[in-house]
């Protein structure tokens, strides 16, 4: 059997005419594109076809010209709603643009705690590492859907980073 | 008619040349300045524009609109709402709710049409659609 890391690799979910440069994706659903399930996306996301399920991006999301969302989305910059755009689900958003048109229901959570550290660094020193992990592999969907819960979000298949010693990248930079 | 109620202590609704209640265009409106408060109830056959600090209910049969700098607790029934400033509690708008690039608000809302500017805080629950009527009486 090949091995998955080459496969895992080719994960990466930038279908044609979505761009990325490595680390951050830019990734657009179109009008004729459909997803049911569970998206993560370090990087932005533009949703103009359907989404049923939860969205996570650690940029922003942009939801119009008759994009509709279904489901839970978290976006740790910012969530744009377009005057043809619509949403029906809970949000978690450091900024939210809501444009006159637009259809949006659902509850609204906003402020520090969208950006807080997702791995507190004791929890994840004192949670008993899973090392036999497969880290080299890309982490599996279910994985970084996690809801960013802050301070309970002991995550023990995390491998501890070496940058895991440093205190956690302060929030606010962006504020 | 309009009924106004409950206004405590320190209130004073009618400072200046431009505050109080006055009619623009055939509508009646009601202004506080940003020295003013108001707590307790106020049912208003009009427009409201809210400075200072208001506390309590505001039934409200045009529009209402709080301003940059201005502290509100209320609930809010009104036509079309434009925050700017601090709003916490319920707000159910028959409607249009516009949330300004400052405005921070915290409560369940319902609405018709929602616009929020970049810059605006919320933390609530948002539901769209026709809010019920309750008796505008009390």
């Amino acid at each position: 059997m090949s091995s998955t890391g080459p496969a895992a690799r080719n994960r990466t979910p930038v279908p044609a005419g979505n761009g990325s440069d490595g680390d951050h994706s830019s990734i657009v659903l179109g009008p004729r594109d459909r997803l049911v399930g569970q998206l993560y996306v370090e990087g932005d996301l533009r949703v103009v076809g359907t989404v049923e399920g939860g969205l996570e991006v650690t940029g922003s999301v942009e939801i119009d010209d008759g994009g509709r969302v279904t489901g839970p989305v978290t976006a740790r910059d910012r969530l744009v709603v377009g005057r043809a755009g619509s949403l029906l689900g809970d949000v978690r958003v450091a900024r939210l643009v809501v444009q006159d048109g637009a259809t949006f229901s659902g509850k609204v959570s906003m402020g520090k705690q969208v950006e807080a550290p997702p791995k507190p660094v004791e929890a994840v020193q004192a949670a008993e590492p899973v090392i036999n992990a497969p880290a080299a592999t890309v982490a599996e969907p279910a994985q970084p859907m996690q809801p960013i819960r802050g301070q309970q979000a002991v995550k023990p298949a995390q491998p501890a980073k070496p940058q895991a010693t440093r205190p956690p990248e302060t929030k606010g930079k962006r504020r | 008619m309009d009924v106004q109620e409950a206004v405590a202590g320190s209130t004073s609704v009618a400072s200046g040349d431009d505050n109080g209640d006055a009619k623009r265009d055939g509508q009646r409106k009601f202004t506080m300045g940003p020295n003013d408060s108001l707590e307790g109830k106020l049912v208003y056959d009009g427009s409201v524009h809210v400075d200072g600090r208001a506390e309590g209910e505001f039934k409200v049969t045009g529009n209402l609109d709080v301003a940059q700098g201005a502290t509100a607790r209320i609930s809010i029934e009104a036509a079309n709402v434009t925050v700017k400033g601090q709003v916490e509690g319920s707000v159910n708008v028959r409607d249009k709710l516009t949330l300004g690039k400052n405005a921070r608000l915290s409560g369940d809302i319902v609405v018709k049409r929602l616009q929020i500017d970049d810059g605006a805080s919320l933390n609530g629950h948002v539901r769209m659609g026709d809010i019920e009527q309750h008796g505008s009486g009390g």
